[in-house]
Order: structure tokens, then C-alpha cells, then sequence
């Protein structure tokens, strides 16, 4: 069950980012921070392209079809995780739109921004504890030897959540740690 | 233990071994903690050393910087009988150690933090910067300047420059935010993929561990109740939970 290690994986580095990101919008709304546009932009570029283009995929492609074949009971699961892809594809688009309007208006526009933030990081973190707390655990009883060798070698085929095909997201991630400021990060 | 963890114990030795403990007894003072523990590493390898709180993983580790008291058993590092190396000259013969405390010098600057130990080898301070680029904006900071974070890295850089054989990382994850957690796991994937540095790490998450290890040693009450590779426990979650429980998630 390697797939579930490679889930778990990047469930964390995808929550460590999220509740970096609440940090932040924390301590701007009690002004003790100024919002950093070069910041929110690496951890939204981070939140829309790992689980968009790494995660969710191999859920869709590989998980979630050979679950719904095997144990037909997670079929509506399935179908309101698969509904919270789309939806959280969507929501990235809209947090996107809202940080280069902050970027081009500047503070009034910073409000906006966080409510979809905020509304993104609660979808998200539910998201994340449904599919490790129900999902999963339905997985790990219904499947056979022969899915989870299935589904394991898919997933190995981009095990790593921290480089991407290029290397990027590492980059991107370390550039997240160096400036989000101490103690949930490593910025001044 | 398995028979399988048995046979890597007792089988012959390898002209790459660079640890062995051989039926190590040791604790503190009167009060023994580690009992008939035995297990190899070999050059270049990686150990996940396992256990609940209080179970002998930091005794384990000082006894091998010989900051506990070794009682009887064989302790051989490169070959060499490590019972009678006095502690500062372990280090000397290539272990590197990263405590628990970290024990960064206030009073010197990250750089002078990292140089003041410096052996020669191929850690240096370009290399130490490329791993931990945040130490190269910091250079000029005290080291009671730094956060937690900063000064765990500090650590694990000072340790690196020591060149070692086998670097002792002491639960480096402890007290860190999960953003700063992740980043270092991913530094240690480096280390333990890169090879040529044998790597001993003391981590409560085990499931997080064991994909970078190739071999773990779970304790249990100062006894080894595992001693084989790291896949074969992820494998086996019964185990994990059973010496574990939540702590291997």
C-alpha cells in the first residue's frame, strides 16, 4: 500500500502549507503582519498546482476508478471527493484572480482575497480529513493484493510530493519555508 | 524479533560495516537502560531507531558519543573498539552528532558556528549553504538570533561539517511548525539517498521515517523488539501500532 504512504505524504506537505497559509491570514488581521504579495503568490501557486496536477490526478486516474469497481459501496464518497477536486480547481482559480487584483489595486482588494482563503483552506482541510478518515480506511478493507499492485505502480511513477516532473515544487516549497516568518516558518 | 532481523545480527561480517553493537548493555549511573541490544549499520546506510517515549533511543545514541555509561557488550565503529574512545574523541573518528538540545553557541555567528568545527571533507561551507540556504542569509547572525527552526538547521549543518562516518540525528523534527518538519525530511531524504554517510535517526513519526531509512531498530523497554529493514515495517501495520500506537502515524 505504497499509494496510501504517498497520500499521506502529500496530505501533510499540502496541510503544512494550509495551516502556514491561516497563520498569515491570522496575524495580517490583527495587523501585525503586512500582506506579502511574493509570498501569497508561492503559496498559492503551490496550493493550485500540487494537488491539481500531482495529487488529484492519481486519486481520479487510478484510486478512485479501482475503488468504485471493486467496492461499490464508496460510490457517493467518491463522487463528493471527485466533486471536491473539481470544486477546489475552481476555488484556486478564483484565489488567483483575487491576488493579482490585490496585487494591481492593492489594500482595499486584500479583503476579498481572504475570505477566499479562508473559505479555500476549511474546504481543503475537510477534504483532507475525509479522505484519510473514510476513504482510506474503506481502501485498505476492500482491496486486494493484486489493486493495491496496481494502484502502488501508478503512484510510484511520481512518488515524490516535493519535486514534480522538473524539480519545481521542491523549489516552490523551500521558497514557502524561507519566508514565512518564524515560528511556522523560517522568515524574519 | 524475527528470525529474519536475527540473521543480519549474527550473519557474517561485511567488509562495509561500519557500526556494530553487539548484546550492548549501558544506561546512567547504577540504573541500566539499554539491555542485550545488538544490530549492524553499514557504511553508508540508514537506520530508523524506534520507540515510544522513554524506551532508550537518546540512551542509545549517547552511549555511542559516550555520554552514557557503556556497561559490557561490543561497541565497534570502523573497526575500532569504541568502549575506550574518551567522548571528544568520537567525533574525531567520525561520528557526528545532532542532539536533542541542539547545543548552537550563542555567542558565535552562524558561520563561525559552522567553521569552528569544520574537518576536512566534502562538506563544506558552499555545500552546507547549498543544503540549507536560509544558514547562508543568516551567516552573520549570533546563534541566539535564530528561531527554532533556523538553529535545528544550524545543528544538522555544524554536524555535516564535522565530515562524519555516521551522523546521530536526535528526533530533529521536535518542536518544529509541520512546514519547517516537511522541509527537513526532505533535507534527510538527501542525505540518506546521497549515500557515503551512514545516518542513524531518532523519530517519534515512524511512518514518516521509514520511507527514508532502509533499516529500523524499534526499542521497547531498552530491548530491540525489531531489528530489520524499514519497508518490511511500514508494511506491517499491527507491528507499528502495537510498539508504536499513534506515535507511527
Amino acid at each position: 500500500m505504497k499509494a496510501i504512504d504517498i497520500i499521506h505524504s502529500e496530505h501533510r506537505a499540502l496541510a503544512a502549507v494550509l495551516q502556514a497559509l491561516r497563520f498569515l491570514l491570522d496575524e495580517i488581521s490583527a495587523g501585525r503582519l503586512q500582506p506579502d504579495p511574493e509570498l501569497l503568490g508561492h503559496m498559492i501557486e503551490y496550493i493550485t498546482q500540487v494537488p491539481d496536477k500531482l495529487h488529484h490526478p492519481k486519486e481520479d486516474e487510478v484510486l478512485f476508478r479501482v475503488l468504485r469497481e471493486r467496492v461499490p459501496a464508496t460510490g457517493s464518497l467518491i463522487d463528493k471527493l471527485q466533486a471536491d477536486h473539481v470544486e477546489g480547481a475552481r476555488h484556486t482559480g478564483q484565489l488567483e484572480a483575487a491576488l493579482a487584483r490585490y496585487r494591481s489595486e492593492g489594500g482595499p482588494a486584500f479583503a476579498a482575497f481572504e475570505t477566499l482563503a479562508r473559505g479555500y483552506v476549511d474546504a481543503m482541510t475537510r477534504h483532507i480529513r475525509l479522505e484519510e478518515a473514510e476513504l482510506l480506511p474503506l481502501a485498505r478493507k476492500g482491496l486486494s493484493a493484486a489493486d493495491w499492485a496496481e494502484i502502488d505502480a501508478a503512484f510510484e511513477a511520481n512518488r515524490d510530493p516535493w519535486s514534480g516532473p522538473t524539480g519545481e515544487y521542491r523549489a516552490l516549497y523551500s521558497r514557502i519555508v524561507n519566508l514565512v516568518p518564524a515560528p511556522y516558518g523560517l522568515g524574519g | 524479533m524475527t528470525r529474519r532481523s536475527r540473521k543480519s545480527i549474527w550473519g557474517k561480517r561485511s567488509v562495509t560495516e561500519l557500526l556494530k553493537v553487539d548484546k550492548l548493555w549501558a544506561g546512567y549511573g547504577d540504573a541500566v537502560v539499554l539491555e542485550d541490544i545488538s544490530f549492524t549499520l553499514e557504511e553508508g546506510g540508514s537506520l530508523a531507531l524506534l520507540g515510544r517515549n522513554g524506551m532508550g533511543k537518546t540512551t542509545l545514541l549517547s552511549t555511542l558519543m559516550g555520554a552514557a555509561r557503556y556497561r559490557s557488550g561490543t561497541l565497534e565503529f570502523a573497526g575500532k573498539n569504541l568502549a575506550v574512545v574518551p567522548p571528544h574523541g568520537r567525533a574525531h573518528l567520525g561520528l557526528g552528532w545532532v542532539p536533542q538540545e541542539r547545543d548552537i553557541f550563542p555567542s558565535l555567528t552562524v558561520e563561525e558556528n559552522l567553521t569552528v568545527v569544520a574537518c576536512p571533507g566534502p562538506w563544506n561551507l558552499a555545500r552546507i549553504y547549498d543544503m540549507f540556504p536560509r544558514l547562508r542569509e543568516r551567516r552573520a547572525n549570533m546563534g541566539n538570533q535564530l528561531s527554532g527552526g533556523e538553529q535545528q538547521m544550524l545543528a544538522m549543518g555544524r554536524a555535516l561539517m564535522l565530515n562524519p562516518r555516521l551522523l546521530l540525528l536526535d528526533e530533529p523534527m521536535e518542536g518544529l511548525a509541520p512546514l519547517i518538519v516537511q522541509e527537513l525530511f526532505a533535507i534527510i531524504q538527501r542525505l540518506t539517498e546521497e549515500g557515503g554517510m551512514g545516518v542513524i535517526l531518532v523519530e517519534q513519526h515512524a511512518r514518516q521515517i521509514l520511507p527514508l531509512t532502509r533499516r529500523a531498530l524499534v526499542l521497547e523497554r531498552g530491548r530491540a523488539v525489531y531489528n530489520g529493514d524499514s519497508e518490511t515495517l511500514l508494511r506491517d501495520r499491527a507491528l507499528l501500532d502495537s510498539w508504536l500506537g499513534v506515535a507511527s502515524h
